[in-house]
């Protein structure tokens, strides 16, 4: 009855509500975004992303609160809206030009280049049911990053496509900020998001949490969504390099088997440290407890980079011979040349034992500590710049001969 | 880029949405055109289906009700005289429901794009009147071959057919309203249109209806729209009653009523489909 009721109190207002009914799914969320710019909102599922872009778009409206936007806006929620898979590719790039609010004799104009980026020339008179998903959204998507318009919104467009067409979207969302248009970029993929967008924006629960410089924000993000948060608020060469993993939570909550103690690094000199260079010597000490024998046992270190990326991996298995492990002890793990660049880095656990050729996780402390690595002068004096890999490797280069006949007949063929 | 500041929030005024959608002609073309191309695209016969489906139906109750039932109409061969009524109200049946699943059937793209919604309603409108042209042609044929050779007040038919139409689409919009809230709309809906068509004089002649009803029972607006269609094709005698003005009264508040309703729920269809 209850339930009834409830269901009657959403259609018929006069009935009554209370602040309990309403969920707000976007509050206080003001920001501008200037022509040119490439704004990229991050933000977990349900923290209001889509729904910021529903009301920009006209779709829905805002139950209160405003927004004001220069020019005509081009939405592309997702792709391939509008299209009728009865109608041919020709008949529906004009369907969904004049569903974006343009007119025939604007599309018509630019028709031409649209077939040429989707690159389905082919097809163009062929009814879209039989285009393969990928022509389909090629086509979908040079329909809406084409088509003039001022303020372009895109929605998880990068999801779609081969590697080929993700680049040469890319490219193409480049050249339409350089026209001064502006794009707000909503994406999962957090590459795609870096290496796109100039600002970025986060959202959580509906709050926008921060805006800013884009690498500002993911990395924020990033740590947030990876449970970094309250412990990188303190500076990292201020935190103790011993870290007691007793209480530390397991991958969800408690963990079934508490057989790594603690974990401490050091520099190659055996010293407790959180700092370090690249190239240095490094030695991560796991002190265990086994309440139980295990035979063909392994210890695994990851290091985990800002954006929660999985960079190295070291297995105790990669070494030769097996350790005999006893009931407790502390164990070593020692990285003669570390390979990471500048960066904090976050370090998961694993303990297990391999189970006809698979490896069983039996202990696993994700986070259980954090490092930093500074790349000092590793790579010469010119360093390494933002977004220029993850891992230095010094190398030898050298002059072979000084005018090229060397290998140069087989390079024609 | 344009100096033009769009301005989204919250709307408060009410209108009826019309200049809004009619500033949307081109969009309001290419989607009706889309409707009735991919209808008649897949199928070669497809105007030959068009045809078939309600001259069968048209056999059938021939058979029911002017063989077997032998229904009184007045002198007029029976196919003629229920294919004169039958064309505006499958118009007027088709059209509704097509107006009034315009907003959930179309839910993937609406929550994608905006544009005004009336555009969906009127794109329906659009495809069941051309629809209703073929059968059109189709009843004159008829007409022709019972020896009825139409005179110049059969183009009648055209704003009545027309009227029917905008009748349809202003209820169907009604309907749309609520049936983005209410599910339950749609299944019965099938029910309320067959009682729809036995309040309407379409198998059986007007006549039949007791004295003491006949002012309500010519309330009904489709009562006038299929009595004035046979005058207009086989010169049937109609007489205006007070009733004509009171259901066109009626219409005309049902069509505004729900271009009103239509515009005002239109913005939350999104939220709470």
């Amino acid at each position: 009855m209850g339930r009834i009721a409830a269901h009657m109190r959403e259609f018929f207002p006069f009935m009554g509500r209370d602040e309990t009914d309403y969920f707000w799914s976007l509050r206080d969320v003001s920001f501008e975004v200037k022509p040119g710019e490439i704004l990229g909102i991050l933000g977990r599922n349900g923290s209001g992303k889509s729904t910021l872009l529903k009301i920009l778009s006209g779709v829905t409206q805002p139950t209160t609160g405003r927004a004001e936007l220069r020019g005509r806006v081009g939405s592309l929620l997702e792709v391939g809206t509008g299209f009728h898979p009865d109608l041919t590719g020709r008949e529906n790039v004009f369907m969904s030009g004049v569903l974006l609010g343009l007119s025939r004799k604007e599309i018509a104009a630019k028709f031409d280049e649209i077939v040429d980026f989707s690159g389905i020339e082919q097809f163009i008179d062929v009814p879209v049911k039989r285009y393969s998903s990928g022509m389909y959204v090629r086509l979908a998507y040079a329909v809406a990053s084409l088509l003039r318009s001022d303020i372009l919104i895109l929605d998880e467009v990068m999801a779609v496509g081969d590697a080929a067409f993700l680049e040469k979207s890319q490219k193409n969302i480049e050249k339409i900020a350089n026209d001064g248009r502006t794009i707000l970029f909503v994406s999962h993929n957090i590459h795609a998001i870096r290496s796109l967008c100039h600002t970025g924006m986060l959202l959580s629960k509906g709050q926008k949490v921060m805006q800013g410089e884009i690498e500002d924000v993911v990395s924020f993000y990033m740590r947030q969504l990876h449970g970094l948060g309250e412990k990188s608020q303190s500076d990292i060469s201020d935190r103790a390099p011993l870290v007691n993993l007793e209480k530390a939570d397991g991958w969800d909550g408690e963990r079934p088997h508490t057989i790594l103690q603690w974990v401490e690094t050091c520099d190659g000199d055996g010293k407790p440290t959180r700092v370090f260079k690249t190239g240095d010597s490094i030695s991560i000490r796991i002190g265990y407890k086994l309440d139980q024998e295990v035979d063909r046992s392994y210890f695994t270190v990851f290091f985990i980079d800002g954006l929660g990326d999985r960079v190295q991996v070291m297995y105790s298995l990669h070494d030769d011979g097996e350790i005999e492990l006893g009931t407790s002890g502390v164990i070593e793990c020692r990285i003669n040349d570390l390979r990471l660049v500048s960066g904090e880095y976050s370090m998961t656990l694993d303990f297990g034992r391999v189970d006809h050729g698979h490896l069983k996780s039996i202990d696993w402390v994700p986070d259980a500590t954090q490092m930093r690595v500074d790349l000092g002068d590793y790579l010469g004096p010119l360093g390494l710049r933002p977004n220029q890999g993850i891992l230095a490797q010094r190398t030898k280069w050298q002059l072979l001969e000084k005018c090229m006949s060397y290998k140069n007949n087989e390079v024609k063929n | 880029m344009t100096d033009e500041i769009r301005v989204i929030e919250r709307q408060k005024h009410f209108g009826f949405g019309i200049m809004e959608a009619a500033s949307r002609m081109e969009l309001l073309v290419m989607l009706s055109q889309r409707q009735i191309a991919s209808r008649y695209r897949q199928m070669l016969l497809g105007v030959f289906w068009a045809a078939l489906e309600p001259l069968g139906q048209l056999l059938m109750l021939t058979l029911v009700f002017g063989f077997l039932l032998k229904v009184d109409t007045g002198g007029y061969p029976y196919p003629l005289f229920a294919f004169a009524g039958l064309t505006a109200w499958w118009l007027f049946s088709r059209n509704l429901l097509a107006v009034a699943g315009c907003l959930q059937d179309n839910m993937g793209l609406i929550s994608k794009v905006y544009f005004p919604r009336l555009i969906l309603g009127l794109a329906a409108s659009v495809k069941e009147i051309f629809d209703i042209a073929i059968m059109l042609v189709l009843l004159l044929v008829v007409a022709v071959v019972y020896g009825y050779i139409p005179g110049a007040k059969v183009v009648v038919l055209i704003p009545l057919l027309l009227f029917a139409g905008l009748l349809s689409l202003g209820l169907g919009l009604w309907l749309a309203s609520l049936m983005v809230r209410f599910r339950d709309v749609r299944p019965m809906l099938g029910l309320i249109l067959q009682a729809g068509m036995y309040a309407s004089p379409i198998l059986y002649s007007p006549a039949l209806v007791p004295e003491r009803l006949q002012f309500y029972y010519q309330l009904n607006p489709m009562y006038w729209v299929i009595e004035l269609s046979r005058w207009g094709l086989l010169d049937k005698a109609v007489s205006i009653t007070p009733s004509f003005y009171w259901s066109l009264l009626l219409s005309i508040g049902v069509i505004a009523s729900g271009l009103l309703v239509f515009s005002a729920t239109e913005k939350m269809a999104v939220d709470v489909q």
